[in-house]
């Protein structure tokens, strides 16, 4: 069944780390900041419109009191009265009929609107808001009663104007506090709240990498909570089948250890039997002296699976101890042909070749490869050295049949053989142990094959320090 | 021919067995069946050779041995059906001169037995040799350190002499398994190891920082004349 991925985006870079942090924020911060937004404006409308329609209230009432006081007014006493106004810092303008026009201030000289002077001869009292020399004033105007003059005084409303800027001010700067104040809250808040997320993923990490006694801390009565008390049990779970599972490969471990173990003993005694029957072979009769050859030679067969059981239940364990000493690989090969007797079989090529590495080793795993091919091409076996940037390889050629492609990823299985009718003497561990070995000298073997050339198994072997080895 | 041996095995068929190849090959064979019976018939009898079973009842081969080293620099050779290097090693260490795994072939336990055999016969040469504050006497199988003699087993006497026959060469482990286990190129050089460790706690003054039998790393050992 094929595994469903957990995230469609598959790879973790992918996401924005801690975007959902900086969304929360963000959200936060909108909400504080549009609704202290919309307060502020609309507490500064209120007070503005409040502001300036008490000016206006008091504006009319003080301008009506002034058109009664007009009414006395000549044109020729018209200076001084409007004059009287300066003092309270307001322009007053009177126009006579026919035009005439006295002035407060005659280098201010306000505008007299035209809008406001239509409003005024219809003897109406108008109001219009306008700005002179750049001041903010309000300026009302009416027919004086029993004239046809008419008086326009502007009120100045600077204060107001001012006030409403300061509120202004100060209700932006408060706004900016708490846009402030609105994202520092809200970070730490979205840190708080998604900080069991980061606690689970380290978690999940953790676990991972192998500490499967991770836990979460659980408890909280949050959601969060009921998460943390799920992802415990499923690290519980998850922790309780490795620990089966790793338990009962121990057994299994265990149990071929001891399987080996057990059998040696009276083994030991086979073999000395056999050994001292293989002496007596020639005295015995025709009828037993076959069967005796049989024995001797199956003595052997169950001595070789044995030793290779042991062997690599040794290598299981873990526990084999590795030797750095300075290794002629040309000179190991050189003496395992020559105690083999395989001088007519096998030829060595390449240069010369030192590694610090463990003898027995290396060439418990020349031996193995070399006798394997020995016993698959029966001849020209080529045994090459050479290097490979930081390693050192040596290759064992056979010309022998070659294994199919369906079998060459098996072959350094335990007890898998190509070919059953080919099996031959070999107990089905002899490459696996090669492997293993290789591996606990921190190489590795490969193979090629191809039925034409025959197959070619590499045995890869890291340089080590040269010359300098530690030993007891 | 003729050596007297004595074989402590507790499983009846090998012991059995062996016996009658060790026969076959010419040597006289006594049989215990534990560690006590064959530490008793040691005492009791004396023998040139000692096969030493590890798994014994009563009394395991470790124990024997280094009950045996107390008072007799005979050749020991273990039999041990455990190849764990440390059991290899704690065999080595109290004492015994060389092991062999179970199974064997009878042809190579009587090689080895021959072989340490020949190396407790005395040499033929009789110089003394003098090396630092020792005096080896090959005639008399005896070393002396500034006087008193050291109880040396055959092994480490002929390890010793080796070395210091040949002061300031460097001796490989494979050549001095030759030169005495008179062994070919085996690989094991754990005996090698083992025995030049308990020599150097035998004649160094101080065995960690040994000043007589230098270790040359990556090659093997030399006797440095001091």
């Amino acid at each position: 069944m094929a595994r469903q991925p957990i995230r469609p985006g598959g790879r973790r870079g992918r996401i924005w780390p801690g975007s959902l942090r900086r969304r929360l924020v963000v959200a936060f911060v909108l909400v504080a900041t549009v609704s202290a937004g919309a307060l502020a404006v609309a507490s500064y409308l209120l007070v503005r419109e409040a502001r300036l329609d008490g000016s206006l209230t008091a504006s009319a009432a003080e301008a009506r009191e002034d058109l009664n006081l007009a009414t006395t007014i000549t044109y020729q006493a018209a200076g001084d009265f409007v004059r009287a106004y300066e003092q309270r810092g307001t322009h007053a303008v009177l126009i006579f009929p026919g035009g005439r026009k006295v002035t407060s201030d005659d280098q201010v000289n306000p505008p007299i609107p035209a809008v406001l002077q239509g409003f005024v001869r219809r003897g109406q009292l108008g109001y219009q808001r306008m700005d002179v020399a750049g001041l903010p004033y309000l300026v009302m105007a009416g027919k004086v009663p029993g004239s046809n003059a008419q008086l326009y005084l502007f009120f100045p409303e600077q204060s107001i104007q001012r006030n409403l800027a300061q509120l202004r001010n100060t209700l932006a700067a408060a706004w900016l506090g708490v846009l402030l104040v609105a994202a520092l809250v809200g970070r730490v808040l979205a840190r708080r709240t998604l900080s069991p997320v980061a606690r689970a993923s380290e978690a999940a990490r953790q676990i991972a990498a192998g500490r499967l006694d991770t836990r979460l801390p659980a408890g909280a009565a949050d959601e969060f909570g009921a998460w943390a008390a799920a992802f415990n049990e499923m690290a519980d779970a998850l922790e309780a089948k490795i620990a089966a599972l790793s338990a009962a490969q121990a057994r299994e471990l265990r149990f071929t250890a001891n399987v080996a173990h057990e059998l040696r003993t009276p083994l030991t005694a086979l073999v000395a039997e056999a050994s001292l029957l293989s002496g007596q072979v020639s005295h015995l009769p025709d009828p037993a002296r076959r069967p005796v050859e049989l024995v001797i030679a199956d003595v052997r067969r169950l001595r070789t699976l044995v030793d290779e059981l042991m062997e690599i239940s040794r290598l299981d364990a873990g526990s084999e101890p590795v030797l750095q000493r300075l290794v002629d690989v040309q000179a190991v090969v050189a003496a395992l042909i020559s105690a083999r007797g395989w001088q007519d079989r096998v030829t060595v090529d390449g240069g010369p070749l030192t590694l610090t590495t463990d003898p027995r080793r290396v060439e418990r795993i020349l031996a193995n490869l070399v006798g394997n091919a020995v016993e698959h091409s029966g001849r020209d076996v080529v045994v090459r050295t050479g290097t490979d940037g930081a390693n050192g390889c040596v290759d064992v050629a056979d010309g022998g049949p070659g294994i199919p492609p369906e079998h060459l990823p098996h072959v350094f299985e335990r007890f898998y053989k190509a070919d059953s009718a080919r099996a031959g003497q070999g107990s089905g561990l002899g490459l696996a142990i090669a492997f293993e070995n290789a591996r606990l000298l921190g190489g590795t073997i490969s193979v090629s094959s191809d039925t034409e050339r025959g197959s070619v198994f590499r045995l890869t072997l890291p340089l080590g320090p040269g010359g300098d080895v530690s030993e007891r | 021919m003729d050596e007297r041996l004595l074989l402590v095995e507790d499983d009846a068929s090998i012991r059995e067995i062996v016996a009658i190849g060790l026969k076959a090959a010419g040597f006289r064979v006594a049989t215990a069946v534990d560690g006590r019976e064959g530490l008793a018939r040691f005492r009791a009898d004396g023998f040139d050779a000692v096969i030493l079973d590890v798994m014994l009842p009563s009394l395991d081969g470790y124990e024997v041995c280094r009950e045996i080293r107390k008072f007799s620099r005979v050749p020991i050779v273990m039999l041990t059906a455990r190849t764990d290097l440390i059991d290899v090693v704690v065999g080595l260490e109290s004492g015994a001169d060389d092991y062999v795994k179970k199974p064997f072939e009878l042809p190579e336990l009587v090689a080895r037995l021959r072989a340490m055999l020949r190396r407790a016969a005395a040499p033929a040469e009789a110089e003394p040799i003098v090396a630092g504050q020792l005096e080896i006497d090959p005639a008399g199988f005896a070393v002396r350190k500034d006087g008193i003699e050291l109880a040396l087993t055959a092994t480490e006497f002929r390890l010793l002499l080796e070395l210091a026959r040949r002061p300031g060469q460097v001796f490989t482990r494979e050549l001095l398994l030759q030169r005495v286990w008179d062994y070919e190129y085996l690989g094991d050089t754990h005996l090698v190891d083992v025995a030049i460790g308990r020599l150097r706690a035998k004649v160094e003054d101080d065995p960690s920082h040994p000043a007589l039998i230098k270790t040359i790393r990556g090659v093997g050992y030399r006797l440095d004349r001091a």
